[in-house]
């Protein structure tokens, strides 16, 4: 097998043993890597119903066949577990050096399992595993751990870590990488943190397998100089992600008020201009081509990494429009760990429900100071709001009730992005179908839903795009484990990923081969959720019911009295279904799973829920 | 004919502002105004009026808002 090293790296914490086991040529072709491997992974290896932060869960590093290896972007690492926050598989990517340095020492992917019974962190160096004292890391943020890690093993280590957050438990809780580096929103942290591991340390010294290591080489440097030179000539990197913020407060799409609003007058001081002019200085992960991460001084003269995400969220999501105070509050996330998505949207949901007299608190929409402290009390569980709001704004709500629940603004428990889609359909359709719930990652339709379509359709051309994306971002990137940047922002050309692939593993794919990996991925989890929840209907595809509302709607504007209507959307969904060949509750049928490869997979789910 | 044109992330290093007001000698679809504002004609666009998408081909009225951004992808 070339490409893939063939091999995992299981740990068990509890009683501190490790092994290296192989896989097989035809698992590696089925799965491909990164999200492949953790959603085939975890369903064999987990009993539905288990606790996701007892010690029976476990978490999954996985990497793909081009991970580690110089060319465009990368140096990602896609981390996995039963989610505490969604009660079903969750996952995430962050950029960070264990992407070549676990492939280095030998791995494609690494099983954790069991937990310590202290705080440990891990010291992989290719063949050898050390469970080492974490004492003096924990209870300190991520930014501590970093140096910590850094002085003891080298500043070229993989490390990925966790924050106050993650150790107690907090349900969205990441995992952290390099500074201003985060992933695995639906509570991947918490797994981390259950199993009292603060962190992990990779160190490789062995070569990538390749089958044609020169003419990887030689796709790969040209690669980063294309994906570089188109980045340029573009200006995508002046503003980076957060250009899209004058954009949605132009088109009536932002988040603001815990998404009662979708624009409002103060924005731009948040906007793309002034993050570049405020500007200190800019990361990215491994081997990228295009750093989006502009930092800038905070309140408290901190250095903050901003993205639109954690801007919008943190921002007009919860009416603040500082630069510098959304920086602070985000240096806080990052530091404790904190989903920056996630956390703005609790904290819009706080305010919202005190407003609406759902609970009683002193949290006002605008409040950075006040915000900063919930922050600390939410990572550290501390207090009655703290505690709750530490588990996720649909769980808070349903103790809050007085329907509050209507304006938790997730999917499926996950928090959902800095889009406000009651005028959007079809990206209203990408968060209720997103695979591990309201995430933007997988499918982002707006543009082409405004210029090649018509914003007020509900037709299947919206359903197939939302399709075609996930194919691209949630099912190539994520199971290459590269980032999707240089392809959606710069056009830097999708036909070259099968290259890299062919050239690293000696096979001879197209896309057509990655697509049909990408669906089997996606019918992968969505057997997950079935076999967590056998009820499953089509309801839990749909976004929260406040953008259904006509009380909800603009009040003035372009999209003045407009929300989503109920029966367009169910049958936008119903497209959606038809085109993915799921059945009327979003499962895939027995026609699919099996056009898929996943029949000994759908007899295992059919032990717990019933298959069409 | 006054119109408001607002330029949208590397666009605005490319036009040269990021918000003003123009004083149009006549009428201009959204496609010429675009060009007119120096934004290359090669160069993928969405351009709204008053909030909504249009094509290229779209009159602009008097007191319109037009704003012509980059298309983004969602990150």
């Amino acid at each position: 097998m070339k490409g893939w090293t063939g091999y995992i790296l299981r740990v068990n914490l509890t009683d501190k043993t490790w092994k290296k086991e192989s896989f097989t040529e035809e698992f590696a072709q089925k799965w491909v890597g990164g999200r492949g491997f953790a959603a085939k992974i975890l369903f064999d290896e987990l009993k539905p119903g288990i606790d996701p932060l007892g010690p029976e869960n476990k978490l999954v590093v996985a990497l793909g066949p081009i991970a580690g290896i110089p060319a465009p972007n990368t140096g990602k690492v896609v981390v996995a577990a039963k989610s505490p926050l969604t009660g079903f598989y969750g996952d995430g990517n962050l950029g960070s050096n264990v992407s070549s340095q676990l492939r280095k020492a030998g791995y494609d992917a690494m099983i954790i399992e069991g937990a310590a019974d202290k705080p440990t962190y891990l010291n992989i160096e290719d063949d050898k595993v050390e469970f080492l004292d974490a004492a003096e890391m924990w209870g300190k943020g991520t930014y501590f751990s970093n140096e910590y890690i850094y002085k003891k093993h080298g500043k070229n280590s993989g490390v990925l870590n966790i924050g106050q957050a993650g150790e107690n438990k907090v349900l969205f809780a990441v995992i952290r990488s390099l500074e201003g580096r985060a992933g695995g929103r639906p509570g991947i942290g918490a797994v981390m943190g259950s199993k009292m591991l603060k962190a992990i340390v990779v160190k490789g010294t062995k070569q990538i397998p390749q089958a044609d290591p020169e003419l990887m080489r030689k796709l790969g440097i040209e690669g980063l100089k294309k994906a570089h030179e188109l980045d340029q000539a573009s200006g995508w990197s002046k503003q980076s992600t957060d250009a899209v913020l004058a954009w949605c407060n132009e088109v009536n799409g932002l988040p603001v008020q815990n998404m009662r609003h979708t624009a409002h007058p103060e924005a731009w001081k948040l906007d793309g201009e002034r993050l570049n002019d405020a500007r200190i200085a800019t990361y990215g992960c491994p081997s990228c081509t295009m750093h989006c991460g502009i930092t800038i001084h905070d309140k408290e003269g901190r250095e903050s990494e901003l993205d639109y995400e954690n801007i919008g969220m943190l921002g007009p999501n919860i009416n603040v429009f500082d630069l510098k105070q959304v920086g602070s509050l985000n240096y806080l996330c990052d530091d404790y760990g904190l989903d920056t998505i996630s956390a703005g949207a609790v904290l819009g949901f706080y305010g919202d429900a005190i407003e609406r007299g759902a609970t009683k608190g002193d949290f006002k929409f605008g409040d950075a100071e006040k915000g900063k402290t919930l922050l600390w009390d939410i990572a550290t569980r501390t207090g009655e709001a703290g505690n709750l709001l530490a588990d996720g704004a649909l769980k808070a709500a349903k103790v809050y009730g007085k329907n509050s629940a209507d304006y938790a603004m997730q999917v499926k428990g996950l928090e959902m992005a800095a889009y406000n889609c009651k005028s959007i359909p079809g990206q209203a359709l990408a968060f209720g179908v997103a695979a591990i719930g309201g995430h933007h990652r997988e499918a982002w339709i707006i543009t082409f839903e405004l210029k090649h379509s018509k914003r007020e359709s509900y037709g299947p051309e919206k359903a197939a795009k939302v399709i075609e994306l996930q194919r691209i971002r949630g099912g190539l990137f994520e199971m290459l484990v590269a980032c999707r940047f240089p392809w959606v922002e710069v056009g830097y050309e999708l036909e070259n990923y099968p290259k890299f692939f062919n050239a690293a593993t000696g096979l001879d794919w197209t896309l057509d081969n990655f697509w049909t990996a990408a669906d089997r991925g996606y019918a992968m989890i969505k057997l997950h959720y079935l076999r967590e929840f056998p009820a499953a209907t089509r309801k839990d595809d749909y976004p929260p019911a406040v953008w259904f509302d006509k009380a909800n709607a603009d009040t003035e504007g372009p999209q003045k009295g407009v929300v989503l209507e109920h029966d367009k959307y169910d049958s936008l969904l119903q497209h959606y279904y038809d085109q993915r060949g799921y059945d009327h509750r979003g499962i895939p049928t027995m026609e699919t799973l099996k056009k898929l490869g996943l029949e000994a997979e759908a007899a295992e789910a059919a032990k717990v829920a019933s298959l069409s | 004919m006054k119109v408001t044109v607002k330029l949208i992330g590397p666009l605005i290093y490319e036009g040269g502002f990021s918000e003003k007001v123009l004083e149009l000698a006549g009428p201009m679809t959204a496609g010429e105004l675009s060009a007119f504002v120096r934004i290359d004609r090669k160069r993928p666009t969405i351009i709204t009026r008053n909030g909504r998408a249009v094509g290229d081909d779209e009159r602009i009225n008097d007191g319109d808002r037009v704003v012509i951004s980059h298309i983004y992808s969602g990150g």
